[in-house]
């Protein structure tokens, strides 16, 4: 944002920033981090070679087992996940913004914490209480240990793999439509009492229709990060060889088929692109439903009647199973000496014990072992350096769309910048493997260094770091910076006793999201990563595959932890991400 | 004799532990045009909304028509669509996913009205208002002006006995106000309905109302025709409320047998026998301008002078910036004076009203 700091009519007093062709670096960054790589895709597959994988995987010999069994898979899930998410996320949201639900609060607050939660480290809960033995001792959940039962459905494939999805992703409809309630103006729902609406009528005729570009959204967003989500399907679908896009695309890539990669991945954005198109242009006609100022005051809530306990005991459990389950049931996992044994002899061997032959091939517990150590201290680099990068990309971006004159540039400029929503992280891996991953021109190749993966994870979180910069910055009267300026302060002490304190909240709430997004990500970095540069995920995942699931589930109890407690902490830098919450109860 | 259309019994209303309500009475006549006038948070709001059955008194009772539709005690509400009313909101709430013709039509489909009854209303309240080529239209492609006739048709389509109006105007500009002022009036006239207007606007309350009531802090400080309230103000604070310029009150002390206001003697006051201090008031016009000290004159410091009807309005505060607020004179003739300069005003012999520290009216 220093870069705003010319952007006042003043003659005098300018930075040098201001004299720099900023639309020219931005859109050099976005080009860089964004265009290219994914352009670099559509010239591979524009390649001969390109055009004989396109062949294979639509039409040839391998096309039902590589495209359209998992398209089928890929789109079955998605549906299934968007609509779950939007039933679950909505009922949630009116419960406790619009109803008399009793703990509400409580119930709102865990709500937003399954988003939290990374999808790896649910999958993985979901083995330790749902697997079963077809794969190994190794794998027993819990309640197959207790006795029970568990149909191979249950265990692993779709089911799970769109169970797990829907636990983390309802969570953002419920935010998503909680904000879009609370807009609604009372007055709207008063009108339609007094004309004698029904409770029914009213929520039917009304206040859904009202948030129906919300739900439209939310259920297009879900359905996006469902088919391009790979830690769900890669844990919980791989190994009965359950395949969706995103598996794969990383199994061709692994096994040498890049070409053939590609193809899956340009699938797989063109299937969320298309359905994103589809639900911006169903909801242009009634996207400006924001509602005229009108009265705020106290909102009346429903009454629930004798409904109200068994709804509230209901949404408490689904918060519960999506919060403190996993969570429990993972470091349960963690500490049992025996996996697949519930209850029996705990042990702290997983997280603190020395190295023991007779144990896991000898690894020593988590705290104890080298290399996670370092994997730790990798990861929190990684994640630090990707926020810094992305908040400072991010502001040289944010500040060009603020300040170019010519509207559709700057609109041009944001839908590049917000692009990399609509692609998998799996798939800006790929892109990012296959542009700098070779050497370009005098350039070296980036493969295998520490760079790749913060650059790739700045392309991936560019829509959220421009998002936070934008945000923050509009949020700031320019009146409070021009009467600085009138006041005598010079740009840079405007910049430094006006706007960074009254901007700090939100760029360091955006800092923290960018960080964690890249600590608890599996799906960007999978294809990146080397064993010089040891992620955390990656190594729980690699211990989950090698069936060192104690560990893998001790490693992702500290991501889990990590992850939350930064959500948390952005949340309250960036002050109340649920204002509802907090208002009195009426 | 037929029932008012709108009886209170002292009405309460709580939120938690404060009182928005503190005990109301109020009778409005059939077909009259009511205003409830009051600075913000003076429970004006609270009072239409209680009427309209969107909330619950916590005690006390209301009678629309005879019929009872709320009793604090006996916990009985009929619902707002039981009541027979309509209600414009300061937000217009017009339902944004329907159009105009939508907008109208949807409380007719709920009460269950025939589909040629209903085009018929649609049709007839739409010429009223002046909408009909609106009626494909959604909100957000309508002016403000015109989601207020909207709104206003919407609220009338049934046909209501009594309609009810919060801060309708507040959202639109100066000329669109005075414009929209004779229209909901032109309504009223051509509906026949009881209106409850609730403003705190006093130009909207003394233009429209047949019968006005001034709140404060929850209770009613006055009520009757507004010429009546203007003409007899109640208490000190109706009458520095009400009117432009606010009308002047000034403190009164018993000093030798006499009154004495601002170090100025004051003789012949109407309440000679009274102990202690009092509350003596003196609308604008009767108050002359002095460029001497004079008996019954109180120095000030000339503030402004607006012209206004081919008068004009003159403003003063005390010299000793003491208990002395800010007086206001209409004069004749706008006075050669700047900003701080000296002046007196005179006061008449007789105060339009006394009060007593505790707000009763004396004489």
């Amino acid at each position: 944002m220093v870069v705003r700091l010319g952007a006042g009519g003043f003659g005098a007093g300018r930075l040098r920033l201001s004299t720099l062709p900023l639309g020219t670096v931005a859109w050099g960054l976005v080009g860089l981090l964004v265009v290219v790589p994914l352009a670099n895709i559509a010239i591979e597959l524009a390649s001969a070679d390109g055009m004989q994988a396109i062949r294979d995987v639509f039409t040839g010999r391998i096309a039902r087992n590589m495209l359209w069994l998992p398209l089928q898979n890929t789109l079955a899930i998605g549906v299934v996940v968007a609509v779950a998410c939007v039933a679950l996320g909505g009922l949630l949201a009116w419960l406790v913004t619009m109803t008399d639900m009793p703990l509400r609060r409580t119930i709102g607050f865990l709500a937003a914490i399954p988003f939290m939660i990374p999808t790896f480290s649910a999958a993985l809960s979901w083995t330790v209480i749902f697997g079963d033995d077809r794969l190994g001792p190794a794998s027993t959940g819990f309640l197959h240990a207790l006795g029970v039962p568990v149909p191979a459905w249950l265990a692993w494939g779709g089911v799970p793999i769109a169970a797990v999805l829907i636990g983390h992703l309802y969570s953002i409809c419920y935010l998503m439509i909680a904000a879009a309630l609370v807009l609604v103006g009372r007055e709207l729902t008063d009108a339609a009492e007094i004309a004698g609406a029904s409770r029914w009528q009213t929520l039917s005729g009304i206040l859904m229709p009202v948030v129906t570009p919300t739900l439209v959204a939310a259920g297009a967003l879900c359905f996006a990060e469902a088919v391009s989500s790979f830690s769900a399907p890669a844990i919980l679908g791989l190994p009965v060889r359950f395949h969706t896009l995103a598996t794969r695309a990383y199994g061709a890539i692994e096994t040498g088929n890049p070409e053939r990669g590609y193809v899956l991945i340009a699938t797989m954005i063109i299937v969320a692109a298309a359905l994103l198109a589809v639900a911006t242009l169903a909801g242009r006609r009634r996207r400006s439903f924001a509602t005229v100022g009108g009265k705020g005051g106290r909102r009346i809530r429903m009454t629930l009647g004798p409904a109200r306990w068994p709804l509230a005991i209901a949404a408490l459990a689904v918060v519960l199973f999506t919060t403190v389950l996993p969570a429990l049931a993972l470091l349960l996992s963690s500490l049992s000496a025996q996996r697949g044994t519930v209850f029996g002899a705990l042990t702290l061997h997983y997280w603190i014990g020395a190295s023991d032959p007779a144990i896991a091939q000898g690894q020593a517990g988590i705290l104890q072992n080298p290399q996670l150590v370092r994997s730790f201290v990798v990861t929190l680099g990684i994640g630090l350096a990707t926020g810094l990068v992305a908040l400072a990309a991010g502001a040289v971006i944010g500040a060009a769309i603020h300040r170019t004159q010519r509207r559709w540039a700057a609109a041009g400029l944001r839908q590049a910048a917000f692009l990399p929503l609509l692609v998998p992280g799996i798939a800006i891996g790929a892109a990012f493997i296959g542009f700098y991953g070779a050497p370009i021109g005098p350039l070296p190749s980036l493969y295998g260094t520490p760079m790749l993966i913060v650059i790739a994870g700045v392309a991936a979180t560019l829509p959220f770091a421009v998002q936070s910069v934008t945000s923050a910055l509009s949020q700031i009267s320019p009146e409070l910076e021009e009467s600085a300026r009138v006041g005598g302060a010079g740009p840079l002490r405007t910049w430094l006793a006006v706007t960074l304190p009254l901007a700090f909240g939100k760029l360091l709430a955006g800092f923290v999201l960018v960080f964690v997004k890249m600590v608890r990500d599996l799906d960007l970095v999978i294809l990146l990563y080397t064993p010089q540069i040891p992620l955390l995920t990656v190594l729980a995942f690699r211990y989950a595959s090698d069936g060192f699931m104690q560990f893998a589930h001790a490693v992702s109890v500290v991501i889990l932890v990590l992850s939350v407690g930064a959500h948390l902490l952005a949340n309250a830098l960036g002050r109340s991400s649920q204002p509802w919450l907090k208002a009195p109860a009426g | 004799m037929t029932d008012p259309a709108i009886d209170i019994r002292n009405l309460v209303k709580r939120f938690g532990s404060t009182e928005a309500l503190a005990g109301i009475d109020l009778s409005v006549s059939r077909g009259a045009f009511c205003v409830l006038l009051g600075p913000s948070g003076c429970g004006k709001s609270t009072l239409l909304r209680l009427l309209a059955g969107l909330e619950a008194p916590s005690g006390g009772g209301i009678r629309l028509s005879g019929r009872p539709v709320a009793d604090g005690r006996a916990g009985v509400t009929v619902a707002a669509s039981g009541r027979n009313l309509g209600m414009v909101f300061q937000s217009y709430a017009l339902w944004p996913h329907k159009t105009v013709q939508g907008n109208i039509v949807w409380p007719l489909k709920i009460a269950g009205i025939p589909p040629a009854q209903r085009r018929a209303r649609v049709a007839a309240v739409t010429r009223m208002l002046g909408i009909e080529a609106l009626q494909d239209r959604f909100p957000g492609e309508l002016s403000g002006g015109q989601q207020q006739r909207v709104a206003i048709a919407r609220a009338i389509a049934p046909a209501p006995d009594l309609l009810l109006f919060d801060e309708p105007l507040s959202n639109l500009d100066a000329q669109l106000r005075v414009e929209m002022r004779s229209e909901l009036l032109r309504v009223h006239r051509e509906t026949g309905a009881t209106v409850v207007y609730v403003t705190h606007d006093q130009i909207e309350a003394l233009t429209m109302a047949t019968w006005l009531v001034v709140m404060r802090d929850g209770r009613i400080e006055q009520q009757g025709p507004p010429g009546a309230l203007i003409a007899e103000p109640a208490t000190p604070f109706v009458s520095t409320f009400l009117g432009n310029p606010p009308g002047n009150l000034l403190l009164a002390e018993p000093a030798d047998g006499g009154w004495q206001v601002n170090g100025v003697a004051c003789d012949g006051l109407p309440v000679a026998d009274h102990a202690g201090p009092v509350q003596l008031f003196y609308r604008p016009e009767r108050l002359t301008l002095h460029d001497q000290a004079g008996n019954r004159r109180i120095a000030g410091r000339f503030l402004e002078a607006l012209p206004i009807a081919g008068r004009s309005i003159v403003s003063a505060d005390g010299v000793d910036g003491g208990s002395l607020r800010r007086l206001s004179a209409i004069v004749d003739q706008p006075p050669p004076l700047a900003y701080g300069d000296p002046v007196f005003l005179e006061l008449p012999d007789h105060p339009d009203g006394v009060f007593s520290m505790t707000g009763e009216r004396l004489a």
